[in-house]
């Protein structure tokens, strides 16, 4: 499981009180300065120091199909996040990063706080674009993990292959196809015999909850037109954060842009993601194999004019265990692919859409052959429009459909503001 | 407190903008133009917008702009009577070189279109929404450029939509009697009429300071200046 932050449940009522009486002020303040205000991150100690700062809030029908739920135990739909970051150079080469994060549900749930990222940037020649960080820091991987800011989402949720949950735990497994089988479609609360026996959210292929404890390597060449990335983390793309069982996981990324407009990139990571104390309960023959999560990625944009496209595909596979019949002696591939567009109608509006899919490959099971989880498919189109420079309100319709019996479509209205400096 | 005394200072000079055509100032005579001059003190130059930090981009190559490049303007509250009747269609240019507007303080007449060439090897978009004027250009590379006309008096925030950093001021005026001062803080309006005028210091989003001179035989080219605090 990814790791928490810590939650403060008691506070819950005061704080979203106070959320919305801090939006609302805002949103006033917003009205009355209207654009000759100048958003802008706060500075100080000679310019070393910089804060910035995202509020959302998401309002939006429940989602009794669990479509947009995280592994953080919100729903997307219904979020409110209030976000900081601050960025303090000692001097040329040395810069230390951390990104502070409060989230919590509109209509229900917990409120939680977190250190998102906290690293230190190491820059060996200030003239060269080539960074080395330690700490908690983002993994070398995927397109959308540099745009999960509100500001730079184009709609309110999230692709699936960044915010749906499978029926994969890191900390929980079946022990046969069916019993994986009787999970499929239920991510959000998945349950096995062998591990934990606490109720917990599946993985998705890619964690947004947060950043991974490793060492990451930022290089930039060719006037800017390419761009490495590699990391080494304790973590695995699904189950960022904490070793759970002493392997590192290994990541690299690539951008390219041949043309300005066009951005090709391609990512790649492998880690063992099982935790230690499943393995400890395995046969000692199984204990000491390697049950990795390996993902390939590529993404494309491109822009010009009013006009953005994107496209992205990530694959990932897990292996588990076999321990019973009917065994699950394949990795379970998971492919999950987005295809977005937004066209800026007039100066302040855009539309935007995008459509998500995911498949599952197939399990032998008692019944039959299967996919080891539902495949669900998303289409989401809406509006974006900019009262100011910083605020936007999007407002958007989203139609999930799930190869499940229970909730198989399901159509969610919403409504985000986002404010930023 | 810095919000209030901007929003005062914007419609102070919404007010001077919007004084076409009027009998502004109090004008002792019609005879020979003099000229004002003098200089404006910015005693803690504003810092300009830092890049947003994220977690998880790369750290920033780019130089900074500089405090020592932002500069103020210098205006007539009340423009003399004849001085709206200027019908050139002049062209001025705002760049957009190492990821900022250049320069970063445009201050022009009604009627003026204003260039917006992308100098960089990225992309950008110039947009505003002002209520001035409201205007996106979409995205564009090197060597492209696209114009607005501005049409109507008052303050134009540009932006680009890619580069939140970026930034400038366009001032439309509609009357000529304005200077935008130079890197040593000094400006110079010529050409005006005799008589007794209300100047404005406009510095980064507010009048920040203001005096009154008078020009008349015998004092044809007095001296104002301003402190900006």
């Amino acid at each position: 499981m990814p790791a928490r932050p810590a939650s403060f449940p008691a506070a819950c009522g005061l704080r979203r009180l106070a959320g919305s009486f801090l939006l609302v002020w805002l949103v006033c303040v917003a009205r009355v300065s209207g654009q000759e205000w100048t958003p802008q991150p706060i500075t100080g100690l000679d310019g070393r120091f910089t804060l910035r700062g995202d509020a959302t809030a998401t309002i939006g029908t429940d989602d009794t199909g669990y479509f947009n739920y995280t592994d953080y135990d919100h729903t997307t739909l219904h979020l409110v996040r209030f976000d900081a970051t601050a960025a303090l150079r000692a001097g040329d080469h040395v810069t230390f990063l951390t990104e502070l994060r409060a989230e919590g549900d509109s209509l229900h749930g917990e409120w939680l706080g977190a250190v998102y990222a906290a690293f230190v940037r190491y820059r060996p020649w200030t003239a060269r674009p080539i960074d080395l960080s330690a700490g908690l820091v983002p993994t070398a991987f995927g397109a959308y993990t540099a745009r999960s800011y509100a500001t730079d989402n184009l709609l309110i949720g999230t692709p699936l292959a960044y915010q749906y949950l499978t029926a994969i735990r890191s900390d929980a497994i079946p022990a046969n196809a069916d019993q994986l089988a009787a999970m499929r479609g239920r991510g959000w609360l998945v349950e096995y015999p062998i591990g934990s026996h606490t109720l917990a959210t599946g993985l998705p292929l890619v964690s947004l909850s947060g950043y991974d404890t490793g060492l990451l390597v930022q290089a930039g060449g060719v006037r800017g037109r390419v761009q490495g990335l590699a990391s080494v983390t304790a973590g695995t793309l699904g189950s960022p954060g904490i070793d759970h069982n002493g392997s590192p996981q290994v990541a690299g990324r690539l951008v390219v842009r041949p043309a300005i407009g066009l951005v090709l990139g391609a990512s790649a990571a492998s880690g063992h993601f099982l935790e230690q104390s499943v393995a400890d309960l395995l046969p000692p023959a199984q204990q000491h194999r390697r049950y990795p999560q390996r993902a390939w990625g590529a993404d494309a944009e491109y822009s010009r004019e009013y006009w953005l496209v994107r496209a992205e595909v990530v694959a990932s596979d897990w292996r588990l265990p076999v321990i019973d019949q009917p065994a699950i002696d394949r990795p379970l591939g998971s492919i999950a692919w987005y295809a977005e567009g937004r066209y800026k109608i007039v100066p302040g509006l855009y539309a935007a859409a995008r459509y998500d899919h995911m498949t599952f490959s197939d399990i032998q099971t008692s019944l039959g052959k299967t996919t080891w989880d539902a495949p669900v498919s998303r289409v989401e189109a809406g509006v974006g429009y900019s009262l100011t420079r910083w605020l936007l309100i999007k407002a958007t319709i989203q139609h999930n459909t799930r190869d499940t019996a229970r909730v198989p479509a399901l159509t969610l209205p919403s409504l985000q503001a986002v404010l930023w400096f | 407190m810095v919000l209030k005394h901007s929003i005062a200072g914007l419609s102070l000079l919404a007010l001077a903008l919007a004084a076409i055509g009027g009998p502004a100032g109090r004008v002792l005579a019609q005879s020979g133009p003099g000229s004002i001059r003098g200089h404006v003190d910015i005693q803690r130059p504003a810092s300009p917008i830092e890049r947003r930090v994220t977690a998880s981009e790369p750290g920033e190559t780019m130089a900074h702009e500089s405090p020592r490049d932002r500069r103020a303007v210098v205006y007539f509250e009340t423009a003399p009577r004849g001085a709206f009747e200027d019908r050139e269609s002049p062209h001025a240019t705002l760049d957009q070189r190492n990821e900022a507007f250049v320069p970063h303080l445009l201050a022009i007449t009604v009627g003026t279109v204003v260039d917006f060439p992308n100098s960089d090897r990225t992309y950008h978009n110039v947009f505003s929404l002002s209520k001035t004027k409201r205007f996106d250009l979409g995205r564009y590379g090197t060597g492209r450029s696209k114009s607005i006309l501005f049409d109507r008096p008052g303050i134009v925030r540009v932006f680009c939509d890619i580069h939140s950093h970026m930034n400038a001021f366009i001032l439309v005026f509609n009357h000529r009697f304005f200077a935008v001062t130079d890197a040593d803080g000094h400006y110079e309006i010529d050409g005006v009429p005799t008589g007794t005028y209300t100047l404005s210091a406009w510095y980064e989003g507010a009048v920040r300071d203001q005096g009154s001179v008078t020009i008349g035989p015998e004092q044809r080219a007095p001296e104002l200046n301003f402190t900006v605090r």
